[in-house]
């Protein structure tokens, strides 16, 4: 209603409003939008057994170092933002520094790292769904359902085709709601902090395990595999920061608004991801037994098995965080393929049907669509053929978001290559952040791709010798490829560089890349 | 000039708005506002914005919007107008009062069986939140082809608010120099059972009463209205609302006006349970006009014969 308000009805009895109601998101707002789409309860519980797998006690150390190469590649996504505002994001923007091709793969890979956590964070919620069921009617059993491959897929899909429809029908929860929701978050993540080491301190912890500064210190990681391993899968961790810096145009306030809350936001997820990290450490310890966290039958969803020991009958407020936090996930996920899809559709990478927007909820309803039938049927085929399909998924993930971040990253200084001699500032956020960046980024990707072809990577998944993970990734790029090729074949117009296409920051198509009507 | 504010979106439901809006504005002489709602930012708590993809929407909306103005017909004066709101029901509301507009037109959507109206979300939001009238138009109207209204008929029910919908019903058929039918609903479930000459005679007294009241009613309306108006009064008597309604004849081009309930806040649209059978019954557009609503200032734009549809005789 803001709008109307403000513009009244002119002269000529119009009330056009076009552009947008500015100055609608305050801080706190910006904060609590941050903290939703990093979804601290689902991204814990996923994340933390990989991690641990990989690094072991190291697992503080490598959360930390893992912000570095986000924050520098976040400077950079910012940039491009300002510079070219566009729904296609990484996919136009590739486009405009490298042209199409590459840019096609680096929407390709948004898009197909998006549709992997959509998976992953349905199979979370449908772990947590029986949890829940199985503690409020104090039957163990019912927990134990979400192992039936069967059941878990059926669930599984009914949960993404609530979420699809939410999200084709653009149905938000009221401001408020969302505050109570990721305030509980945050709360129960504390509490079970708290819980858990005074739990340690009364002697009834599982496995007491003492903190030692060691586990602060990336560098006595053993090796430089389980380095990499461990950062990509603790970039996944701050994914989805990045839009707190980027919602620059509608935050209110002063100029400086949307930094202190990307400031804000981050400070709170990095101290909130030490403190629930050391707690459960402490109290479970990294053996292999029971609910220790070397434990790999544990280490796909960690707390759902941390839970109870640590909680006791108030576990069921953990399934509740957890739960709560992958709708959120899951709602503010979707939107993201489904934009660069339709920006793609809109430009002529992918078929114009890409391109549609429904005329009832203004939402990009096909790309909508066509992002949960991939999701639903990957996730499915993932549940078959994979012996531990959360935490391969997150392996994936960790690594597409190398792939597209990378080259969002390179993108960047690659389009800002003339403007070092702008200033320190623009050579420090356009070349040389993002620069460092996309390398870390870069090699990160290269090393868990080499280093998952082994058979034993991970969590032990494997077909016919070689990892499932390499499989994975490898079969997402080349299926990108042949994608591409078809495209190009159907619609040679967007890659022989008609409409988009590449250049430099202070050419005369700077302001090409805005969604033309 | 006063006007009608349509909502409009680019689907069946919007087009039928658009015909009934088309229709109303034609018929009575005003301005037709096409309106188009979209959501507002500050209402995102858990999907980021994006401004790129808000001036794609904006672009397309206002695409949209020109595409329907480009369907009315000549003589129609219209103009269109680009809305955000927190929900498209809040939107409207906002619009009709920045525009001054006499009702609100929206279409019913698809899930009205049998071409009659049914109250989407939206719907069930504004005749429930309106302080103007809201005009509904049952699905499939825009294929009717009904260009202007021929006949009015009004619900006259003998609680309060029927005097505004009365009121309301002859400043639109005086304005758009149409006949009145001012329909008294009998229900005769409340006879109940007994000796069946008690039935009859209770059944009949029901009816007079009825009648009474309607006359009644067209007296005390048709105080300082045009002479020449053409009102019929009707009773409509069945066992339920449904059947009442049904034993009424319907024309393509007629308009229906009902009140809304003594529930309302004041200046408010509240829709009681026996307007609620009559907004699912009826087979023609229906207009649900709030319980205090001051008839005097409908239409008033309308300069003395003003409106001249074709095919109407005064």
């Amino acid at each position: 209603m803001s709008i109307l308000k403000k513009s009244g009805v002119a002269a000529d009895q119009t009330l056009s409003s076009k552009g947008l109601s500015a100055g609608s998101v305050g801080l706190i707002g910006a904060v609590v939008i941050g903290i939703s789409c990093i979804a601290p309860a689902y991204t814990l519980t996923g994340a933390l057994g990989p991690t641990i797998a990989q690094v072991g006690t190291h697992l503080p150390a490598i959360f930390l170092v893992g912000f570095i190469p986000m924050l520098l590649v976040a400077f950079g996504y910012r940039e491009l933002n300002s510079a070219m505002p566009d729904s296609g994001t990484s996919f136009t923007w590739g486009v405009r520094a490298f042209g199409p091709w590459v840019g096609w793969m680096a929407g390709w890979g948004l898009v197909v790292a998006t549709i992997v956590v959509l998976s992953n964070l349905a199979g979370i919620a449908v772990d947590f769904f029986y949890l829940l069921l199985g503690q409020v009617f104090s039957d163990p059993s019912i927990a134990d359902l979400a192992a039936n491959p069967l059941i878990n897929v059926v669930t599984c899909l009914a949960f993404m085709a609530g979420a699809t429809v939410i999200s084709y029908r653009d149905m938000q929860t009221t401001q408020k709601v969302q505050y109570w929701l990721v305030g509980f978050q945050l709360l129960v993540l504390v509490g079970f902090a708290i819980v858990a080491f005074v739990r340690v301190g009364g002697g009834s912890a599982f496995d007491a395990t003492a903190i030692s500064l060691d586990w602060f210190n990336p560098l006595t990681v053993p090796t430089f595999s389980a380095f990499a391993a461990g950062l990509s899968l603790s970039i996944f961790i701050f994914w989805g920061w990045d839009v707190t810096l980027t919602m620059s145009e509608e935050t209110s306030g002063s100029r400086t608004t949307p930094g202190r809350a990307a400031t804000l936001t981050v400070v709170i997820i990095v101290l909130v991801y030490l403190l629930v990290s050391l707690a459960s450490m402490t109290f479970a310890g990294l053996g292999d037994e029971g609910v220790g966290l070397g434990n790999p039958d544990i280490q796909g969803n960690a707390f759902s098995a941390l839970a109870g020991p640590v909680l006791g009958p108030l576990a069921v407020l953990m399934s509740l965080a957890v739960l709560s936090s992958s709708a959120a996930s899951l709602q503010s996920t979707f939107v993201s393929p489904a934009r660069t899809l339709l920006a793609m559709g809109h430009y002529g990478a992918l078929s114009p049907k890409f391109a549609r927007v429904s005329p009832r909820f203004f939402t990009p309803g096909y790309a909508t669509l066509a992002s949960a039938v991939v999701a639903s049927v990957f996730y499915a085929v993932m549940r078959f053929i994979s012996e531990d399909v959360l935490w391969d998924t997150i392996t994936t993930l960790g690594m597409m978001i190398c792939f597209y971040y990378g080259l969002t990253a390179f993108a960047c200084v690659w389009y800002f290559r003339h403007q070092w001699r702008t200033g320190a500032r623009n050579l420090f956020f356009q070349i040389v952040a993002p620069g460092v960046g996309g390398l870390i980024l870069a090699v990160l990707f290269v090393t868990t791709l080499v280093d998952s072809m082994d058979p034993d990577y991970g969590s032990g998944s494997q077909i016919g010798g070689v990892g499932l993970v390499f499989l994975l990734g490898v079969t997402i790029l080349v299926g990108g490829v042949v994608v591409m090729l078809v495209n190009a074949r159907l619609r040679p117009a967007f890659f022989r560089g008609e409409g988009l296409r590449a250049g430099v920051a202070g050419d005369e198509r700077e302001g090409q890349a805005v969604l033309p009507e | 000039m006063r006007s009608v504010v349509v909502g409009y979106l680019d689907t069946p439901a919007g087009h039928d708005a658009l015909a009934l809006g088309t229709a109303l504005a034609h018929t009575l002489g005003v301005r037709l506002d096409l309106v188009m709602v979209l959501h507002d930012q500050g209402r995102a708590s858990l999907v980021p914005t994006a401004p790129s993809y808000e001036r794609h929407l904006d672009d397309l909306a206002e695409g949209w919007l020109q595409e329907a103005a480009a369907e009315v017909p000549a003589g129609v004066t219209s103009t269109t107008h680009l809305v955000r709101a927190e929900t498209f029901a809040e939107g409207l509301v906002a619009a009709a009062a920045d525009l001054e507009a006499d009702a609100i037109v929206i279409g019913a959507g698809k899930e009205g069986t049998l071409g009659r109206l049914h109250l989407g979300s939206v719907g069930g939001v504004l005749v429930h939140s309106a302080p103007v009238p809201v005009a509904i138009a049952p699905a499939g109207f825009a294929e009717r082809g009904v260009r202007s209204f021929g006949s009015v008929t009004a619900a006259v029910g003998t609680r309060a608010g029927a005097r505004a919908v009365v009121d309301t019903a002859v400043a639109t058929a005086a304005a758009a120099r149409v006949p009145l039918r001012l329909v008294s609903l009998v229900t005769l479930d409340s006879v109940g059972d007994g000796e069946r000459r008690d039935r009859d005679e209770r059944e009949r007294a029901l009816h007079d009463e009825a009648r009474e009241h309607a006359e009644r009613m067209r007296d005390i309306a048709l105080d300082g209205v045009p002479a020449d108006l053409d009102v019929t009064v009707e009773i409509a008597p069945g066992p339920r609302i449904a059947d009442a309604i049904d034993a009424l004849t319907w024309s393509d081009d007629e308009l229906a006006l009902v009140g809304s309930s003594r529930l309302a806040q004041p200046r408010r649209l509240f829709l009681g349970s026996v307007a609620a059978k009559i907004v699912r019954g009826v087979p023609v557009p229906l207009v649900v006009v709030p319980r205090d609503h001051d008839a005097r200032t409908t239409w008033t734009g309308v300069a003395p014969g003003g409106a001249h549809p074709e095919g109407t005789t005064p």
